[in-house]
């Protein structure tokens, strides 16, 4: 039995299902949305299937797209050689704000979490191993997030691709630990990109 | 250090009560049940950011309530500062120290430091391993708060690491992974390790001092850790990373086998001998209660060395436990120039005599004046 009407209950589930929002959250939202009038949530809802059907994930880094390739990937001024590799798409907004870096981009979708079973073959790790084998690569970035799963993720993928002949560098500590990338600020991102060592394996 | 001022609202069985503490002892008599130790847990919650009595946040709350508040003033040399803590009957507490807020509740502790001597400290004695790695973790912390990190950075590492061997490190990927999670586990079980290395150091001739004032000539006291890991006696502080590591090789099948991390500082053990008897089996219930007294004397001392400020002193209903001879021993031990706020059901042990007696009775402070 539902506490709610049936399509009250599907809206209330559907938020709940969102990152951050529990269902304390779902259920606030929800309410305003229904006292919202008929063109409010039908400008929302083609906000969400327009930006769905339009954007798409670049083929090359995974990052966002419109179209087969990022913005980034399209940029012929960005340096090929060097790369950086981020857990998701919001970490190269936090790295583009310390303009210290004009290389090219790989996105992760994630970091290792064996919490939450996401393993290596859950992340664009094959992917990033063929980039680096076909394209002009001499240094790979390995900018993941300072806590346990990114550090454990950075470690992976240093054992992974040294062996293949490339640098491969972290940015310096300094940056909070525990935290986010992106809540990181630029200045102190930008003196760890500058700052940035070879990882020791 | 000195807790100055000290106010609640639907805190516990407290509708509204407010404190001036003065330097020196202070009393709190009353009946058993009648808020008696709500004061002390609330100043607790200040110093520690949750209930030395390990009760969770939302029951603090007094029935009926939504929120139970909790301000107190501190007073160290010549700083002043303020915190205000608000705890909630559903979703999580809320902190300002000095009117600002913190996000983190590390971010509290420090503003207050407490030495808190409970009646079931006899469990540090005669309980298990987990209580006295609690209380060595605990006065750690105290002394050196990265170790809240290092802490929470081991948990993590050993939950992925459970996870990961649980899965059964079938394939290629799950060999390497484990690979890197053996790294990490090393990197922060060394650190917690080495910390409690020299922290046992530091520590053990602090419980013999005091272990010798509260029960003269029974003895040495010492201290002396235990790992698994580690089956040629305590580690030395140097070799504590490359232990971890050769454990770690000699137990990889049996840790895939039962999908659970074996080697760690989350399993070790540390002993206290008195001339040699291991306390925990080999004394008598009144020597293990002079020694639990004697590791909360021992603690005080510690953090008061290495953070240079007295943390102030929560004694909760501590002298209904002790016999005659060792009230007197206890309150002759307790250092000087020292804040002491005693709870008591009966009548106050001879030989405190108290700068500030109040009485309680059903969530009321009753009266507040000097003795
Ligand atoms: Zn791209």
């Amino acid at each position: 039995m539902s506490l709610y009407e049936a399509p009250v209950q599907t809206l209330i589930d559907e938020l709940g299902r969102l990152p951050g929002i529990g269902p304390k959250s779902a259920q606030r939202i929800a309410y305003y949305l229904l006292k919202a009038t008929p063109e409010d949530a039908r400008r929302l809802a083609a906000a969400i299937t327009d930006a769905k059907a339009r954007v798409t994930w670049c083929r090359r880094c995974f990052n966002i797209a419109q179209g087969e390739l990022c913005s980034y990937c399209q940029d012929d001024r960005r340096d090929p050689s060097q790369l950086c590799v981020v857990e998701e798409p919001r970490d190269i907004v936090a790295v583009e704000r310390t303009h210290e870096f004009r290389g090219r981009y790989h996105v992760l979708q994630g970091a290792i979490s064996p919490i939450e079973g996401i393993g290596p073959e859950q992340l664009r790790v094959k992917e990033l191993v063929r980039r680096v084998g076909e394209e002009d690569v001499t240094e790979v970035i390995l900018a993941t997030n300072p806590n346990i799963e990114g550090e454990a993720t950075a470690m992976y993928l240093a054992r992974l691709l040294k062996p293949l002949g490339v640098t491969v560098t972290r940015p310096a500590s300094g940056l909070p630990v525990g935290g986010d990338l992106e809540y990181a600020d630029e200045v102190t991102l930008g003196r760890a990109f500058e700052g940035r060592r070879e990882v020791d394996t | 250090m000195h807790l100055a001022t000290l106010e609640l609202r639907d805190f516990r069985c407290y509708e509204a009560a407010a404190l001036e503490l003065p330097a020196g002892v202070i009393a709190i008599t009353g009946a058993n049940g009648q808020g008696k130790t709500s004061l002390l847990e609330a100043a607790g919650w200040i110093a520690l950011g949750h209930s030395f009595r390990g009760v969770p946040d939302h029951a603090l709350v007094r029935q009926q309530a939504e929120r139970a508040i909790v301000r107190a003033g501190v007073h160290d040399g010549e700083s002043i500062r303020r915190a205000d803590v608000e705890l909630r009957a559903a979703g999580r507490h809320r902190i300002l120290v000095n009117g600002n807020p913190v996000s983190r509740t590390r971010d509290l502790l420090g503003v207050l430091r407490v030495t808190v001597f409970a009646p079931d400290d006899l469990q540090l004695v005669k309980g298990g391993p987990a209580d006295r790695r609690a209380y060595l973790d605990e006065l750690l912390t105290s002394s050196a708060p990265r170790y809240a990190s290092v802490r929470a950075d081991l948990d993590r590492v050993l939950r992925h690491r459970n996870a990961l061997l649980r899965g059964g490190v079938r394939d290629a990927e799950a060999r390497a992974t484990l690979a890197v999670f053996d790294d990490q586990l090393v990197h922060t079980a060394g650190q917690l390790a080495r910390g409690r290395l020299r922290l046992l150091d530091r520590l053990a001739p602090a419980v013999h001092d005091a272990y010798q004032r509260l029960a003269p000539d029974q003895g040495t006291v010492d201290a002396v850790y235990e790992a698994e890991w580690s089956p040629d006696g305590p580690p030395g502080e140097e070799d504590v990373d490359t232990q971890l590591r050769a454990a770690l090789e000699r137990h990889q099948r049996q840790e895939i086998e039962r999908g659970l991390t074996l080697v760690g500082p989350h399993r070790d053990e540390w002993h206290l001998t008195i001339g040699g008897r291991e306390s925990r089996t080999h004394a008598s219930q009144g020597e293990q209660r002079s020694l639990a007294l004697g590791l909360r004397l021992a603690a005080h001392r510690v953090v008061t060395e290495v953070v240079g400020t007295q943390p102030v002193l929560l004694l909760d209903d501590v002298f209904s436990e002790l016999d005659h001879a060792r009230s007197r021993a206890l309150v002759a031990a307790l250092p000087d120039q020292t804040q002491t706020v005693i709870t008591s059901a009966g009548a106050l042990p001879s030989g405190v005599t108290p700068s500030l007696h109040v009485h309680v009775h059903a969530g009321r402070i009753l009266d507040r004046a000097p003795a």
